[in-house]
């Protein structure tokens, strides 16, 4: 490890030219912060690789040692899951819930945070004040009356039920956080366009929606992440598994006895990939955007 | 084009304001008041699939509701779910779990939130590289997580693997099948799981101070402790007032890795009250009792949410 001391040396702090800001650069602290460093990359690369690692051996292997980085790798977890049709009905509802619960929480949201950051009242006080609230009570208070209420309601064992209750859990979250980014939009702008004539509906589709797109962006995306990795509501208001998308899948192979952990791991693998895609294409978005919503 | 239409709206309007600016005023303002129409679809769809299914869990924790009688009339029994729930002796001691676990997730989350971001706001490759492989993870659904948590503390997982190669201990250490080590052992992933979101947020807070207040502290012979202590803490009070809310709110309500890792056992050891009040009612199938646990939660929340709306009004303020 003490060999890794020196590696972020502090010429490697030259400012790079995408970077936001001039940076300072730090000496004595170095080689305590390298180390440090490492250690982190650590805590956080090790289940990765682990996860990877596992899904590439074989049953036998994993009994005999679970912690061995020396093994014959294989890809029979892979061909197992892939030959499986279940997987790609799961990988299909992943998607269905997935973007339609994306898409129904950003048609309902997006007005209401344009709405709430435009008027001070006392109702967008209050508003505010349930949103928050809405956003804290945990899933549990939630999936116990909505598993009644969806009974009654003929929408249990649908997907439509699902996207509805992922919608009504994220709401709240992406209301609080795209209110910020319409909040930053010169007042100014939106009455030049209303002087000019353009009525209320047109100044926030020609003039606000693509200024605060980076909001709606980066919202959009995390409410796609939350709900492809969601499963306490698929696995309840799913009668069969038969219906289940990837992550109740996965919870409900977890958390049998006598797991089969290469295949759990492959089938973790694949859930992960879709993920990965999404955050290579907007990781400086969240980078930017969630600590944006977080604080205001 | 735009700021051309801007300057002439501006001017445009001074014109009109300078004529009659009372009524000009008020009409102003109901324009803008008519823009809360644009919530009403929020508020209508959470009105019918929020607050509807809260009065009706409401209802339920009042009433004898079992598996068979959920879509049928229920009988009103008052507060016997909650007698009941605290006879069975799993409440008191979810309550107990509740409070060591948010507190175990809370202060490991957030030293180990400002202590990544400190080490990460350096502009460095191996900085840049490791915050975007911790948003990574952060992304990931946690039932991947809990999922490869629950392999490396297995019986023969690395972490066991270590500590007996080490020769810390004889025996593999349960650290998810003992009451001693389970719920600390969830709390700690689940720590894990979100020091990622409070570094990023702690970062901005770092890096929003001026690089002139650092030279000016290296000018002084300030070392780097000193820095992290008299200008780094400091400049991120406010933030870590918000942080540390949403962070006990995060832990109050995981429900995610408990079911992964866990299901709530060995006996109640890692059950938390949200967590039972699942078990009870999708488990135990008993939905007026699992309704009363969940109500307790919820009025958790509300105390919790009127600690979060003061510390949001401070931080504005400051």
């Amino acid at each position: 490890m003490s060999a890794m001391n020196t590696a972020p040396a502090p010429s490697t702090a030259a400012a790079r030219p995408d970077a936001p800001r001039p940076r300072r650069t730090r000496r004595r602290f170095e080689p305590v912060a390298g180390s440090l460093r490492v250690v982190l990359l650590l805590i956080y690369a090790i289940p990765i690789l682990f996860i990877v690692l596992t899904s590439l051996k074989d049953r036998g292997d994993v009994i005999s040692s679970q912690s061995s980085f020396l093994f014959t790798p294989t890809l029979d977890a892979y061909t197992a899951a892939l030959s499986n049709q279940g997987l790609f009905v799961a990988l299909q509802q992943s998607l269905t819930i997935a973007a339609g619960t994306t898409a129904l929480t950003l048609l309902i949201a997006i007005p209401a945070g344009y709405g709430l950051a435009r008027v001070d009242s006392r109702i967008t006080t209050i508003g505010l004040g349930l949103l928050i609230v809405l956003q804290m009570v945990p899933q549990t208070a939630n999936v116990i009356p909505l598993y009644q209420i969806f009974g009654a309601w003929g929408l249990l064992n649908q997907n439509i039920g699902v996207i509805i209750a992922d919608t009504a859990l994220l709401v709240p979250f992406a209301i609080l956080l795209l209110r910020p980014f319409f909040r930053a939009v010169p007042e100014a702008l939106e009455e030049a366009a209303s002087i000019d004539g353009a009525t209320v509906m047109r100044t926030f589709w020609s003039i606000m929606l693509p200024i605060a797109r980076n909001g709606v962006a980066t919202t959009g995306t995390l409410v796609f992440l939350l709900s492809w990795g969601e499963f306490l509501y698929a696995v309840n208001f799913f009668l069969s598994p038969g219906n289940y998308p990837l992550s109740a899948l996965l919870a409900q192979q977890v958390s049998a006895f006598g797991i089969d952990w290469p295949g759990l791991m492959a089938l973790g693998v694949i859930t992960s990939v879709p993920i990965l895609i999404l955050f290579s294409f907007t990781y400086r978005l969240l980078r930017e955007g969630l600590t944006l919503g977080a604080v205001k | 084009m735009s700021t051309d239409s801007a300057t002439t709206g501006l001017v445009r309007r001074a014109a009109v304001r300078a004529g009659q600016p009372p009524r000009s005023a008020t009409r102003r303002n109901a324009t803008k008041r008519r823009k809360l129409a644009f919530a009403l679809p929020a508020g209508v769809f959470l009105l019918v699939f929020s607050f509807f299914p809260l009065a009706q869990l409401a209802r339920m924790s009042v009433s004898d509701v079992s598996a068979r009688t959920l879509n049928q009339p229920w009988t009103f029994v008052g507060g016997e779910n909650f007698a009941a729930s605290a006879a069975q002796g799993s409440l008191f001691p979810a309550f107990g779990n509740t409070i060591i676990f948010v507190l175990v997730v809370t202060v490991v989350g957030l030293i180990g939130g400002l202590a990544a971001a400190i080490l990460l706001s350096a502009n460095s490759w191996l900085s840049a590289f490791v915050l975007g492989l911790m948003v990574f993870i952060w992304a990931l659904p946690p039932v991947v997580n809990g999922s490869v948590w629950k392999f490396l503390l297995g019986d023969a997982g690395l972490i066991n693997s270590v500590i007996t190669g080490v020769g810390l201990s004889q025996q593999a250490v349960p650290f998810l099948y003992d009451d001693r080590f389970a719920l600390l052992s969830v709390a700690v992933v689940n720590s894990w799981a979100v020091v990622p979101f409070n570094a990023l947020v702690f970062r901005a807070g770092i890096l929003g101070i001026p690089a002139e207040t650092f030279e000016a502290a290296r000018i002084d012979g300030a070392n780097r402790w000193q820095e992290i202590w008299h200008m780094i803490i400091p400049a991120v009070r406010p933030t870590t007032l918000v942080l540390a809310v949403l962070t006990v709110v995060y832990a109050f309500r995981s429900f995610d890795f408990i079911f992964v890792m866990t299901y709530g056992g060995p006996g109640v050891a890692t059950s938390t009250l949200p967590f039972l009040s699942y078990l009870q009612a999708f488990v135990r199938f008993d939905f007026g009792m699992g309704a009363a646990t969940a109500i307790i939660s919820v009025l958790l929340v509300l105390v919790l949410a009127v600690i979060y709306a003061r510390s949001v009004r401070a931080e504005e303020k400051s």
